[in-house]
């Protein structure tokens, strides 16, 4: 074995493409692994890079196993959830590429929650809550919320990606709003009018847009399309038609 | 460059969007107070969201479930330290606070003969009662239903990156300190917020993350909670109270710090061994997880650690025993099955399946220590607990908050204590801010002097950097205010952190304003030093290991002994530390629960020493008896008390 071939062996090549005050910066980095058959996590990388060659490198993580959702980047220009995404030689890490990004790897993201301010209707006493939930409600509230199923999503497209300062909200939903407007009409503690609200919710985001589209990729294996955007579309016809 | 400052009002602040948080904005709103929540996370993104999702629900597995019972059970896992109002609270409300969640959505599943949710078959350790939970989707359950309780009415504001940098209070009548307001740096605005308002909710969580990566918790878990309310002049209770669990993974890094198993998932055979497979502690699934970690933390101390600086955890005995292997294996992954998905993935297989040893070593989990307050989240203070003692306005729920674990917790508490005194402190926020207008107190120059002090930093010239210090600071937390402390220890930790402090103005901060890095990490420094150095003090004046707190240089504290909370607080540029007399169980109580332990301690050594053939055919009965009554796949939550049967042994 040559010499050159162990360090290859110890290091794996990655682009941080780091961001500042509206501008992309591209740095290479040497991730030196702990051990020749270590496959670093995305994660372990950005960390790394912070105790190294970039102490104020800024990215979002919490708790590293997969549940907290707010990690998310894009890796090779695909959305990935950073704490459990194997990193391969050259690959490139950037900030996700369907939210503003602030400083770095870190986006703004409360413009997504903000769309559905005031506009998801709950329970709020009075009804039996002692009622089953279907799978199909429980498949749902498994979302972490990453925000992966923004990627190629045609409705949030139609939104300008990065909103002036004032902006709160984005007016095109996401697969994201779509499965929390779900999630109340397959509550079976929801009352009818909750139910049609929310799905009249789902059209003024831009339903429609969905018609056309191939479906949208859930980050942790949601069937969005048989679960959430086709379920909206048969429910939204059935109101249209009455 | 400087930091814009913009002014706002509100009734009630809430610092944290979690599990308290969100109770606590809901009902603040609901009583009509106008309410802003801050968090430097996103919405709801917290320990809740990635819990285990059991929670505590009295009366749900039998109507003889009475509020002194569950109260008491409280009492005794905590080793009488907790508050009685406070446990008593607990058990008044757990029932109205679950149903609160589930109003925002929280779906559990209802049982067809009670028409009412199901709790898990058989009782959680410790608790005397079937009365936890489970659900499905564990945490991120609870998460949904936490982030619909704060968007969906549009009533109550909110914003994610915000740093709180420093309460403001106001003096008022002699010694009575007032809130008027905080000083928050919204970072995705690069702003700086002067918030005026009459109520403060404090629900930032714990402190876990000052010993990172050895934490399976949130990364924002700076001990901000303690911190920010300590520099406002709150008193803090039993600080030295912090739980570890034992058996978490150390490598590969993805995985460090995560949950592996529990002591009982060890089983019956399970054992510890150092660096040389010499067995350094038996009868695993028996002890206090305080004795496996400071088993575990004394053979790293005296060279005999693993290569991760741990111990390893030997189950083969229970896998190699030919009938009764198989149940064992069904057992450890049915048990715990987050914990077993950590080690499926992150060890080799021989690993997994138990037929070669787990390298594991301790991992911070919960702080059952916190602001002192009384049973309706109020902060108080001094030898009576008054709340003219304590800051007034100044308010604590979840994590944050100390005085109702004590120093043990029981499991599936954690997500209820989030609901119950989330939504106590939201009202009574609320009840304050309606009887006090900040804007009648306003001294603009407090906010103005803060705001200073932070635009001072930006652009810092200096040499060092404040995530690398972190590391340090992580590193020297985990080795003398970790899980094994001495006096020699903690008087170390003491210097360090009053020298790191000192090093402070050499910490090099940049220019921008939005999303400044180097002072965010900055700000989360300083909460992280304030932190360590109050839970040293509290550390030195408990010198015995009770609970979380394992002093390898003083004997245990006597379960017959007279029981004290430690209280902290920072006074005149210095700490103050100060014993607060607990109420004792009742003797006879106490002599009844020993003998018990006892038994079942000599039974387990018997069993031990067995014969193979024999230990085979009894444990082949156990694990069946086991899996015929838990019918439900959840059976252990970490840092339950069921986790670790020992850890009832310390009462």
């Amino acid at each position: 074995m040559t010499t050159k071939d162990t360090k290859d062996r110890q290091y794996l090549n990655v682009t941080i493409v780091t961001h500042s005050e509206g501008k992309d910066m591209p740095i290479n980095f040497k991730y030196k692994k702990r051990h020749e058959r270590e496959k670093p996590m995305a994660l372990d990388v950005l960390l790394q890079a912070q105790e190294t060659k970039l102490p104020d490198l800024a990215f979002r993580y919490g708790c590293r196993a997969r549940n907290c959702g707010v990690c998310t980047i894009d890796i090779n220009g695909l959305p990935r959830i950073a704490c459990r995404s194997v990193v391969r030689e050259n690959d490139k890490l950037k900030a996700m590429s369907t939210l503003p990004v602030i400083t770095d790897l870190v986006v703004r993201r409360d413009q997504i929650s903000r769309q559905l301010r005031g506009k998801i209707y709950r329970n709020s006493g009075g009804n039996d809550l002692n009622v089953d939930a279907s799978e199909d409600y429980h498949e749902l509230t498994s979302c972490i919320e990453c925000y992966a199923c923004l990627h190629n999503c045609p409705m949030h497209k139609k939104n300008s990606i990065d909103p002036s300062e004032s902006d709160e909200r984005y007016e095109y939903g996401n697969p994201f709003s779509l499965l929390k407007l779900q999630t109340i009409v397959m509550d079976p503690v929801s009352s009818n009018s909750q139910k049609n609200d929310a799905i009249t919710q789902a059209v003024n985001l831009g339903l429609d847009t969905c018609l056309n589209c191939p479906g949208c990729k859930c980050g942790i294996g949601i069937d969005l399309k048989g679960k959430v955007v086709n379920p909206l579309i048969t429910a939204s016809k059935t109101i249209a038609d009455k | 460059m400087r930091i814009n400052l913009v002014w706002k009002q509100y009734d009630v602040l809430v610092v944290g969007s979690g599990g308290a948080g969100s109770n606590a904005a809901e009902t603040a709103s609901e009583m009509g107070a106008s309410v802003l929540v801050v968090a430097k996370d996103p919405l709801s993104a917290s320990d809740t969201k990635i819990s285990e999702g059991i929670a505590t629900v009295r009366a749900s597995g039998s109507e003889d479930d009475s509020e002194d019972t569950l109260s008491e059970n409280l009492q005794l896992a905590g080793g009488d330290l907790p508050d009685v109002n406070i446990t008593s609270a607990f058990a008044k409300d757990s029932q109205r606070a679950y149903d609160k969640v589930r109003a925002n959505g929280l779906r559990p599943k209802i049982s067809a003969i009670s028409k009412s949710p199901d709790p898990l078959p058989l009782p959680m350790g410790g608790h005397t009662k079937r009365r936890s939970i489970g659900h499905k989707n564990s945490g991120v359950a609870f998460g949904h239903a936490n982030w619909n309780s704060i968007v969906k009415d549009a009533k109550i504001d909110y914003k994610e990156d915000c740093w709180l940098v420093d309460i403001i209070t106001e003096n008022n009548k002699g010694d009575t300190k007032l809130i008027v307001g905080a000083l928050i740096y919204d970072a995705q605005r690069g702003e700086l917020l002067a918030v005026v308002c009459a109520s403060i909710v404090v629900a930032s969580g714990g402190l876990s993350t000052i010993y990172f990566p050895k934490t399976d918790t949130m990364r924002g878990n700076t001990g901000d909670s303690y911190a920010i309310a300590a520099r406002a002049g709150a008193e803090l209770v039993d600080m030295e109270q912090i739980q570890f669990l034992p058996f978490c993974l150390t490598s590969p890094p993805a995985f460090e710090g995560l949950l592996g198993g529990e002591p009982v998932t060890a089983s019956y055979l399970g054992v510890l061994r150092d660096k040389n497979k010499k067995v350094i502690l038996d009868g695993v699934y028996l002890r206090t997880r305080a004795e496996c970690s400071a088993a575990i933390m004394k053979a790293v101390e005296d060279g005999r650690g693993t290569k991760n600086g741990g111990a390893y955890l030997d189950m083969t005995a229970n896998k190699r025993a030919p009938k009764s292997g198989v149940y064992f294996m069904k057992f450890l992954k049915g048990s715990l099955p987050s914990a077993y998905n950590n080690v499926r993935q992150a060890m080799n297989k021989s690993e997994s399946q138990c037929e070669d040893l787990w390298e594991v070593r301790p991992s911070a989990h919960y702080m059952m220590g916190g602001i002192r307050v009384d049973e309706n989240c109020c902060s108080v203070g001094g030898s009576k607990g008054l709340k003219n003692e304590g800051i007034v306005g100044l308010f604590a729920a979840g994590q944050a908050m100390g005085g109702l674990f004590g120093a043990n917790r029981l499991g599936s508490t954690s997500l209820t204590e989030g609901a119950v005194f989330g939504q106590r402190a939201g009202k009574n926020a609320a009840l304050h801010a309606r009887n006090e207008s900040a804007m009648n107190r306003l001294n603009k120059k407090l906010f103005l002097e803060k705001a200073k002090k932070v635009n001072s930093l930006i652009g810092q010239k200096g040499h060092l950097h404040a995530s690398r210090i972190k590391l340090t600071v992580q590193r020297k937390c985990w080795e003398n205010l970790g899980p094994i402390r001495d006096e020699r220890r903690l008087n170390k930790t003491k210097l360090f952190i009053s020298q790191t402090k000192k090093k402070l103005k050499n910490v090099k901060i940049s220019n921008n304003t939005k999303w400044n890095q180097s002072l965010i990490e900055y700000l989360e420094l300083e909460n992280m030093l304030d932190t360590a150095e109050l839970m040293a003090f509290a550390a030195l004046e408990r010198d015995g290991s009770l609970g979380g707190h394992v002093r390898a240089d003083r004997p245990n504290i006597s379960l017959f002994s007279k029981p004290y909370s430690t209280i902290v607080r920072f006074l005149n540029d210095g700490v103050d530390v100060t014993r607060l007399p607990r109420k004792q169980t009742e003797i006879k109580k106490l002599i009844k629960f020993k003998f018990e332990e006892q038994r079942k301690f000599l039974g387990a050594k018997i069993l031990r020493l067995m014969p193979m053939i024999l230990k085979d055919r009894v444990l082949e009965k156990r694990y069946k008896k086991i899996m015929n009554i838990q019918k439900s796949s959840i059976t252990v939550q970490p840092g339950s008390v069921e986790g670790a049967v020992g850890d009832r042994k310390i009462l």
